[in-house]
């Protein structure tokens, strides 16, 4: 099936949204799903539990988009409902203590994950070709900054967001922010001074 | 500035993210101190390497979660303004207007207060308002332009634009072309990745073809281009795929995008691919990519490396 692309701008759709039209909302989604799957995908390293915060988040958004009033970008309104739920999920993670994805075979390390996502039609290679110790060196520092230096991190660096915009995504100062993420490339520094 | 300060600051540099004083007085210290120009350097290369490590979600997993929020939202309605909700709105300007119920309480409430505000006015009140006679705008309106043309009145000039499903088979000219301009949407990848997708089985066509090969050299978003490079495969042999698959070797900046490219172009041990592969060597960073260009050129019996 082929749908005619109807183009509206952001506002527009936002309201048409509002008022119930379900091909406004879908397009909203896809104004910025692949950002909000990648974030979570990043932040929790597991493409179920990606799947998972992309799923509450959208929902959310559907259910409660008539009390957006405009006050704050949509983008930004998005990213809060995003990072809680991400926040939440690493801070219960971290109570549950998973088992990392990262085991070591007598062929080296084997992430887990690579199965999971090579299963798929479209592994990604780019992660199948890094190397091996580095990687897991990177993913030990991430696991050990906290859910904040984290979320910061990650949206400072993959996402390229500006760190006032992430304060405000993350309900505090951009100062606050920027500590979070002077902390978070500390850590990483001491620890992949090795490799880098 | 010390070189304490000078290294803690750094990392905020490469964001971006000093105030330009602080930038200025960072900038002035390296200029004059080799060694934090080297602590810079090997912030660089930190920062490259965790670049590497970042996890892009294939474009299976988004259709799947895309595929799977449309179910979920087919059992999900959203929630309903409360009373206060609805009292606040009351109050607010909209250019649009409430479904259902509210829309007929709203026309009601709006001609009471217009009946009674008309009585109780004076006759002689100035400014009395005529009917504007506006249209509630269809959901896909867009104002284009506006401009005062005397006596009050004002021209507005309104775009449309109407909703249509078209289905039928991708051979179908017209759900083709369609798939072909939506497989060049700037602003919606996943748009792009879903219609390539379904265009990489006809490469046969000459003008699907065309688009993958645009896909493949132009698009920004490195799924869109891993669909197209699957849909070349059969090509790989054909003069202009090889010629543009050779440019996005040596250009595209993802290594899955790259390796997928030495993958197709070495299906066939064309001599003319050996300086392309030492050039790769001279200049690729990507360990992985380095080894399969290093056996290619071991397979075709040449030397790794130009002299």
């Amino acid at each position: 099936m082929a749908q005619a692309a109807v183009k509206m701008d952001e506002p527009e759709l936002i309201r048409a949204a509002q008022r119930g039209d379900q091909r406004a909302f879908e397009q909203l989604v896809r104004l910025y799903d692949q950002n909000v799957l990648r974030l979570a995908m990043n932040l929790l390293r597991s493409p179920e539990d990606a799947n998972d915060i992309y799923q509450e988040a959208f929902l959310r958004v559907y259910k409660n988009l008539h009390t957006f009033r405009f006050d704050c970008s949509f983008h930004t309104w998005l990213y809060r409902i995003v990072t809680n739920l991400c926040l939440d999920a690493l801070r219960k993670r971290r109570v549950r203590r998973e088992e990392d994805t990262v085991v070591e075979t007598s062929e080296g390390f084997l992430d887990r994950m690579d199965t999971v996502e090579e299963s798929r039609a479209d592994g990604d290679p780019q992660r199948q070709l890094m190397s091996g110790q580095l990687r897991v060196r990177i993913r030990e520092v991430l696991d050990g900054l906290t859910p904040r230096e984290r979320a910061v991190f990650e949206m400072r660096h993959y996402q390229g967001l500006r760190l006032r915009a992430i304060g405000d995504m993350l309900g505090t100062s951009e100062e606050a922010a920027k500590n979070c993420l002077f902390r978070a490339t500390q850590k990483m520094r001491a620890a992949l001074g090795d490799f880098v | 500035m010390k070189c304490d300060d000078a290294r803690k600051t750094l990392p905020l540099f490469l964001y971006g993210e000093l105030s330009f004083e602080d930038e200025e007085r960072l900038e002035i210290h390296l200029d004059e101190c080799d060694g934090c120009r080297a602590a810079l350097g090997r912030e660089k290369a930190m920062f490259k390497s965790l670049d590497s490590a970042e996890m892009i979600p294939s474009a299976a997993l988004l259709a799947d979660c895309r595929a799977e929020l449309r179910r979920r939202l087919a059992n999900v309605e959203p929630d309903r303004a409360n009373f206060w909700d609805k009292i606040r709105q009351g109050f607010t300007i909209h250019f649009h207007f409430a479904p259902g119920l509210a829309q007929v309480g709203g026309a009601l409430a709006m001609l009471l207060i217009g009946f009674y505000g008309a009585h109780m006015a004076p006759a002689s009140f100035p400014g009395s308002v005529r009917q504007a006679g506006l249209v509630e705008p269809p959901a896909t309106s867009r104002v284009r332009y506006v401009e005062p043309v005397g006596g009050g009145k004002v021209q507005i000039v309104v775009d449309e634009t109407t909703q249509r499903v078209l289905s039928g088979t991708i051979d179908d000219q017209s759900i083709q072309r369609l798939l072909l301009t939506a497989a060049k949407d700037p602003s919606d990848a996943g748009l792009r990745v879903e219609s390539v997708n379904l265009l990489k089985n006809q490469p046969q066509s000459a003008e699907v073809r065309s688009a993958l090969l645009y896909a493949v050299q132009h698009d920004s978003n490195a799924g869109v281009r891993l669909k197209a490079l699957d849909g070349l495969k059969d090509f790989a042999d054909d003069p202009e795929t090889r010629q543009t698959l050779t440019q996005v070797l040596l250009k595209d900046d993802c290594p899955g995008v790259r390796t997928q490219v030495i993958d197709l172009l070495i299906q066939h041990h064309a001599d003319n691919m050996v300086p392309v592969l030492q050039e790769v060597m001279g200049k690729e960073q990507n360990g992985y990519i380095r080894m399969r260009c290093q056996r290619a050129l071991r397979d075709m019996n040449a030397s790794v490396e130009t002299y």
